[in-house]
């Protein structure tokens, strides 16, 4: 009787484990196959490691006076900057409504040879409340 | 008048601190004078937050903009509904809502026990209430709500754009009740744990505070979805944002312990899983806020920079260790009286619903939090987006729709397996039907198919369930059949209330797997009297008008829609500035919403002169459905809590066993 109970206890113990292993697997798999690295212009520019054509996360602040917009085929081109340095982003398609000089953002894209970041979607930082112009 | 607000506040500090003390106290010397006390201390600082968030509004509506939260978060162009609502807009007011929800729920919880679980209340109280003392010391310490300028400026700096929109209205408020809720049955909680009281007393106590917290989080989640849709203006709902995830996260440990709270209820067991589930809850309530509050994980949602974020992980902190120990301590107590009976049966089905959950709960949580451990640990900050989330949750959510199916069908204790097949048979044979039918009409993508014919499993289920419900009473007591389907429901709120709510979700997965598999999009630039194609739809860029109106300047295009030759009606995407101290951009995109798809459409750009623009057009499939189903959700969620008189007697027996062990302890 009791190596009966103890073979139930076992069962669901083990249909638990299996669960979890295999949402453990999910993750892991998700992590290592959708992964993008976030770096800041410094970080591409300072180059050390090979990055060219690898989806990346830029994350920075726009810079003042840096956009330029061309509405009819929804070309975007602006600068993304860190303490120290700017990078040159381009991107086409809708801009989002929270966009506007000097906002944070995250930039998803690649990074390609000619020392431009191609951009697939923009994520700007909406603060609930105005942010003091600086 | 800012005064009474504060002071109101700075009382409500010191009252809250007392009935910490005195509930505790008293209930430890069993001087109920004390605990009495405690509980007028707690209705006491109801009524002073009433009157700081009166006072805040007050401010709010005369435009007091010597507030600096007036000041920041209203100007004087702002229209009076979201003038009302600018009060949740930030930080501070966010938090004295919250604050304030809590101490009424306080005040209700204290109301409906006044003749009942006198062991548990005490401490209930008191853990309500330190809650809320950690809210009002930082509305008055950390970031007073009621702060003064210097100097009174001449306007304020006027909501933002983006927040001027109903769902602010209702999004902030409603996933707060939600938020706030769940505090309830966790104070249950610790209070069973502390009292030793730990059989399903609690539980039943709670069992509509957790509906209604699970239901309003929920909602809130999905009016969240819903804005996001209709004013982010990107085509879509849900963007896997840290902020939408910390919200969802607690949704799903919520609906987990719901589920296995009713297998204390009838068998007694799973005590300290339930325990674990509903603290799980809470701390992931905390979490979220701390997301969003501190700023530490980047997302559109968070607020500005604040110094909130060290003090919300320090509670989080201080809730996991206390909460952990007092579990760990009562270990000895919680043991099962039962066990499982059989791996096919209604109680270890549920059970793998929870671990299916939990998992999930662990993958978004991963997802979530990933890009600070991989800084932590490996210096270099890799971020995942929702490519991840739909990668990792899409399988987790199909396998918990499969069971959603299959669960009601397995009996309690035992199921046969012959039992089970005879009752299976017939929705598998009409889902795979329905699935090659699909198929046939050309489907191709695996895991909409699969989707689709779970959701036409579940919907099969819930039919047969509800047919044989009607059927016996039509044949056992000759009720006609619609009279027999009211009877059936009304008589067992619980049972075909939760079915009614499985609908509602099963309709959700229906909108999700359309709109996020079968999305059709274009971005296209047309002259004034151009058409485009988009699918079967001709549309055509008939003007571009320019306006003003009070608070912002208006460019808005009308679009003309046909199918088949046949005009379907006009769309007006608009782009939005907004005037106030600093200008921003907001726009409205224009929806055409039918059962079977949305047509969607931004404007992207446009030339000054109105000769041309450009824009975004969108078919986004199913997606009314999702609001339908929460629809059928509330439908289900105010069946389930209605009073049942049958349950009441039901549990009558139970209740006179506990009243008698309430009695010996108090």
């Amino acid at each position: 009787m009791r190596a009966k109970l103890l073979s139930k206890r076992n069962k669901f113990i083990i249909g638990g484990l299996l669960v979890f292993a295999v949402i453990g697997y999910l993750v892991y798999a998700g992590i290592r196959d959708t992964r993008m690295y976030y770096m800041t212009p410094s970080e591409i520019i300072a180059g050390e490691r090979e990055i060219y054509g690898e989806g990346l996360r830029l994350g920075g602040i726009v810079v003042d006076g840096s956009i330029e917009w061309d509405a009819r085929n929804l070309l975007l081109a602006f600068q993304v900057k860190d303490e120290k340095n700017s990078l040159p982003v381009v991107y086409q398609g809708v801009v989002p409504d929270a966009f506007e000089n000097g906002v944070e953002i995250v930039v998803e894209g690649t990074y390609t040879e000619d020392g431009v970041f191609k951009a697939t979607t923009l994520l700007p930082k909406c603060p609930s409340k105005y942010e003091p112009s600086s | 008048m800012v005064d009474i607000g504060y002071f109101s506040l700075l009382i409500a500090v010191l009252a809250s601190g007392y009935s910490i003390i005195a509930a505790s106290v008293g209930r430890s010397r069993g001087r109920a004078e004390l605990v009495r006390s405690a509980a007028s201390a707690a209705f006491a600082v109801a009524g002073l937050l009433t009157i700081g968030m009166a006072v805040l509004l007050y401010a709010f509506l005369t435009r007091d903009f010597q507030v600096a939260y007036v000041a920041d978060y209203s100007s004087r162009n702002l229209p009076l509904v979201y003038t009302v609502s600018a009060l949740w807009g930030g930080q501070e007011g966010s938090l004295l809502l919250w604050a304030w929800l809590l101490s009424v729920f306080t005040a209700l919880v204290v109301i409906q026990n006044r003749r009942q679980n006198r062991a548990l209340m005490p401490y209930v109280i008191a853990v309500l209430m330190a809650v809320e003392l950690f809210l009002l010391l930082l509305l008055t310490f950390v970031t007073p709500v009621f702060a003064r300028l210097d100097g009174v400026p001449a306007d304020g700096r006027g909501l933002n754009p983006l927040l001027q929109n109903p769902g602010m209205i209702f999004h902030p408020p409603i996933l707060f009740l939600g938020y706030v809720g769940f505090t309830v049955p966790f104070a249950f909680a610790v209070s069973a744990l502390i009292t030793g009281q730990l059989g399903d007393v609690w539980i039943r106590s709670t069992r509509r505070w957790t509906i209604f917290s699970w239901f309003f989080l929920g909602l809130g989640v999905l009016l969240g979805a819903q804005w996001a849709y209709v004013e982010l203006g990107w085509g879509g709902y849900w963007a896997w944002d840290p902020v939408e995830n910390a919200s969802l996260m607690p949704w799903l440990t919520g609906t987990a312990y719901l589920h296995s709270v009713m297998i204390q209820e009838r068998k007694n067991m799973l005590k300290v899983w339930n325990m674990i589930l509903i603290m799980l809850t809470f701390l992931l309530v905390l979490f979220g806020t701390f997301i969003t509050r501190s700023g530490i994980i980047s997302s559109v949602h968070s607020f500005g920079q604040s110094a909130l974020g060290p003090f919300f992980l320090g509670f989080i902190v201080v809730v996991l260790a206390g909460t952990l120990i007092l579990l760990l301590s009562r270990l000895p107590l919680l043991k099962s009286t039962n066990e499982l009976d059989s791996l096919l049966s209604r109680e270890s089905s549920f059970l793998f619903n929870n671990l299916i959950l939990v998992g999930a709960t662990f993958s978004i949580f991963w997802g979530t939090v990933f890009p600070i451990i991989s800084e932590a640990v490996r210096g270099v900050k890799i971020t995942v987006g929702p490519p991840f989330f739909n990668k990792v949750t899409v399988p987790i959510f199909l396998a918990l729709l499969f069971l959603t199916g299959v669960c009601p069908l397995i009996a309690w204790r035992k199921a046969s397996g012959r039992n089970l097949r005879r009752n299976l048979l017939l929705p598998l044979i009409i889902a795979l039907l329905g699935g090659a039918g699909l198929f046939a009409a050309g489907i191709r993508h695996g895991y909409s198919l699969l989707s689709f014919t779970l959701v036409i499993l579940v919907l099969t289920t819930i039919w047969v369930e509800f047919f044989r419900g009607v059927r016996a009473r039509h044949n056992l007591m000759s009720e006609n059949y619609l009279k027999a389907l009211g009877m059936l429901v009304w008589r067992n709120k619980r049972r075909y209330g939760g079915y009614i709510v499985h609908v509602g979700m099963v309709l959700i997965f229906l909108g999700i797997t359309g709109s996020s598999a079968f999305k059709t999009e274009k971005e296209v630039n047309l002259s004034r009297g151009e058409s485009t194609e988009l699918r079967d739809y001709t549309i055509t860029f008939e003007t571009l008008v320019q306006y003003p109106t009070a608070n912002k300047d208006v460019t808005a295009a009308t679009l003309s829609v046909y199918r088949g030759g046949r005009r379907l009606g006009s769309l007006s995407p608009a782009v939005e500035k907004h005037k106030g101290l600093e200008e921003q951009t907001a726009s409205e995109v224009a929806i055409r919403s039918t059962l079977r798809e949305d047509l969607y459409a931004i404007l992207a750009g446009y030339e000054p002169d109105g000769s041309e623009a450009t824009f975004k057009l969108l078919i986004n499939p199913l997606v009314a459905w999702i609001w339908l189903g929460g629809l059928v959700l509330a439908l289900g969620t105010i069946l389930v809590m209605l009073p049942d008189r049958r349950e009441r007697e039901r549990l009558k027996v139970k209740y006179a066993r506990e009243v008698l062990s309430d009695e010996v302890y108090s």
